[in-house]
């Protein structure tokens, strides 16, 4: 535990500290008149007295404490180490919560926000992203177990690495799966003249194969365009559309990095996607002939240029419970300092409250 | 009762011894026959034993003149209502003893006087008379102070009632006691002049010059308790000096002290 200031520099304030100093200094202008009728014997001492007095010093102390108070409260006042290291168990949806044992312990749900166990969690959780926001979030010295089922759904490509050992527990249960993506390809437009492209796109049965001056649907979300010249406006369109363009190697297209997504069988790229803002960019990296691109003769071409078109399908998700339990081992987070500043709120409050008090009682002199 | 130092004289019916001695009600003393004494006085049943003539005197009961002089300056603001209330005191003291009364107040455009009488109705014109009694301006003049020797008889009884701060009122009170009459001095004095209680800043002002002083109290307090000691202590020296007995009184005592102290 150690108590710690987030921003020292806000200390600068306690300069307001000699504020009350002056104010409360005993003031000779303004005095009390008081008759005195033996004032011939009363005479000004000739030194002047050396010890500056000051008036009304309880009132005094509570203002320069109040304002001592308000210089740390800007300076973000704060505890390093004052976690709660109670254990907890986190019990994946779709487990029965019945089972899990929680004298003495916090159980939450292994869900988004980690609710508390009498509510009710949703269906389908990012499993392995809140195993390891739970392992971040805890304090070092507090336990934690993980109660999951048998199969578990929403893991991800990493078996976690936390920085504490787990009680890994399975327990009967199944966490509900996402439903299956159908991964079919859209209606793809062939606008140009290369005639391998033709003919594979008609091999798959597409349609809307024509030359390049026959225009584009508006509503075309996949277009091949091998026509020479410069990018034409309609397959700018498809691509603000958010659609997918492919592009010969003549058609000069800007763009940000480019990755392959179709190499060769030695690794060479034949298709590479070429970044842009919006849509999905695809360009031919070789010239449209047999000589440069022999692929192009081969059987399953209609169906891997139909793929470049398809929608990706979802990650794996799900594996069985056994074979994802965490290790230790990585660097202990560092934990985020408890904020003082709420309970020196309530400090300064009742301070307040006191000067007030000392300040407007009736038995008090008119200055300060 | 009031009780005077001095054989009192006068005529009438008084309480206090008187300095004639004559035919009167009360057996005094014997004392041998002078030529001009009237014969009635001889006391026959002594010459009877004694075959010497002797006179018989009595007692005559006489009454006193009560003077009552109160100081009407600024500086008895704090302490009039105690004057009032000893003058009032004083007075009941006097009716009740058959005794005349007669008061002034002293101040700075002129004396308000009460001349000399007896009676309830006396008492009456006395308070009335301390009613309207304010305390502005400073100490009289000499010239205003002359009805002081012309109205106070050769054997009165003289009170004064003051602070005693000004010098001219003790002077007034020696030329009386010098004069004949016995004074007696009553210094009135406020807590605050016999204790200098103040803490803290204080702007000290002057009720009959003005003069204002702002001073720190504490720093203040040890030197002006020495000379306002050193002051009083040379104010009882003059009165002994000058045959005046005096007694202080302080507002926060009880009134009858400085009473008791002078006539008991």
């Amino acid at each position: 535990m150690t108590p710690v200031l987030l921003l020292p520099a806000a200390l600068a304030a306690l300069a307001a500290l000699a504020l009350p100093l002056i104010v409360h200094l005993a003031r000779k202008t303004e005095q009390r008149p008081t008759d005195f009728a033996a004032l011939r014997w009363l005479r000004e001492r000739p030194r002047p007295r050396h010890r500056p007095r000051l008036d009304e010093w309880p009132l005094l102390i509570a203002r320069l404490l109040l304002l001592a108070l308000l210089a740390l409260w800007f300076a973000r006042p704060a505890v390093f180490g004052a976690e709660d290291a109670i254990p907890v168990v986190a019990v994946a949806p779709g487990v029965d919560r019945a089972r899990v044992a929680t004298a003495g312990l916090r159980a939450v749900w292994l869900a988004p926000g980690f609710p508390d166990l009498a509510t009710t969690p949703p269906a389908r959780v990012p499993v392995a992203s809140l195993i390891r926001q739970l392992d971040a979030e805890l304090a070092p010295q507090a336990r934690l177990s993980i109660v999951v089922p048998a199969i578990l759904q929403g893991a991800d490509a990493e078996r976690p690495r936390l920085t504490r050992s787990v009680d890994w527990r399975v327990a009967p249960g199944a966490i509900a799966a996402a439903p299956p993506v159908r991964a079919a390809a859209p209606a793809i437009v062939v606008r140009g003249d290369s005639r391998y492209v033709a003919a594979a796109a008609r091999a798959w049965g597409a349609r809307d194969i024509g030359a390049a001056d026959r225009g584009v649907g508006r509503d075309a979300v996949a277009l091949i365009w091998t026509a020479p010249g410069a990018l034409p406006p309609v397959a700018q369109a498809v691509l603000d559309r958010g659609g997918t363009v492919l592009f010969g190697a003549a058609t000069p297209i800007g763009g940000g990095a480019a990755t392959p997504v179709w190499r060769d069988a030695l690794g060479a790229p034949l298709v590479e996607r070429v970044a842009v803002p919006r849509g999905r960019q695809l360009r031919f990296t070789r010239a449209l002939t047999p000589a440069a691109m022999p692929q192009l003769l081969e059987p399953d071409f209609p169906r891997r240029l139909r793929m470049l078109f398809a929608a990706e399908p979802p990650p794996p998700a799900r594996i069985a419970a056994g074979d994802y339990a965490p290790s230790s081992g990585a660097e202990p987070y560092p934990q985020p300092a408890t904020d003082l500043r709420p309970w020196l709120a309530v400090g300064i409050a009742a301070l307040l409250v006191i000067e007030r008090l000392l300040a407007t009682r009736r038995k008090r002199a008119v200055a300060p | 009762m009031l009780v005077s130092q001095r054989a009192m004289g006068g005529h009438g019916l008084g309480l206090h011894a008187s300095r004639s001695r004559g035919a009167g009600l009360e057996f005094a003393q014997y004392r041998a026959y002078e030529r001009g004494d009237e014969l009635r006085q001889i006391d026959w049943k002594l010459y009877a034993r004694s075959d010497k003539f002797f006179v018989r005197e009595a007692e005559r009961e006489s009454p006193l003149t009560l003077w009552i002089l109160i100081d009407g300056s600024a500086s008895m603001a704090q302490r009039l209502a105690a004057a009032k209330t000893l003058a009032a005191c004083l007075a009941e003291l006097a009716i009740a003893g058959g005794d005349r009364l007669g008061m002034m107040a002293l101040s700075e455009d002129g004396l308000a006087l009460v001349p000399p009488g007896s009676g309830a109705r006396q008492r009456d014109r006395l308070l009335l008379a301390l009613h309207t009694l304010q305390a502005t301006g400073g100490f009289p003049a000499e010239a205003t102070l002359a009805p002081l020797w012309e109205r106070i008889g050769q054997r009165d009884l003289v009170v004064v009632l003051s602070d005693w701060f000004d010098p001219a009122v003790t002077a007034a009170a020696a030329k009386l006691a010098a004069a004949g009459r016995e004074v007696l001095a009553i210094q009135l004095l406020t807590p605050e002049e016999r204790d200098f209680p103040f803490d803290g800043g204080h702007r000290f002002r002057d009720p009959e010059t003005g003069e204002e002083l702002l001073a720190d109290a504490p720093a203040l307090r040890a030197d002006y308790l020495q000379r306002f000691g050193e002051a009083r202590a040379a104010l009882h020296a003059e009165l002994e000096a000058a045959g005046v007995r005096h007694v202080d009184y302080a507002t926060d005592q009880p009134l009858d002290a400085p009473l008791r102290a002078l006539f008991a």
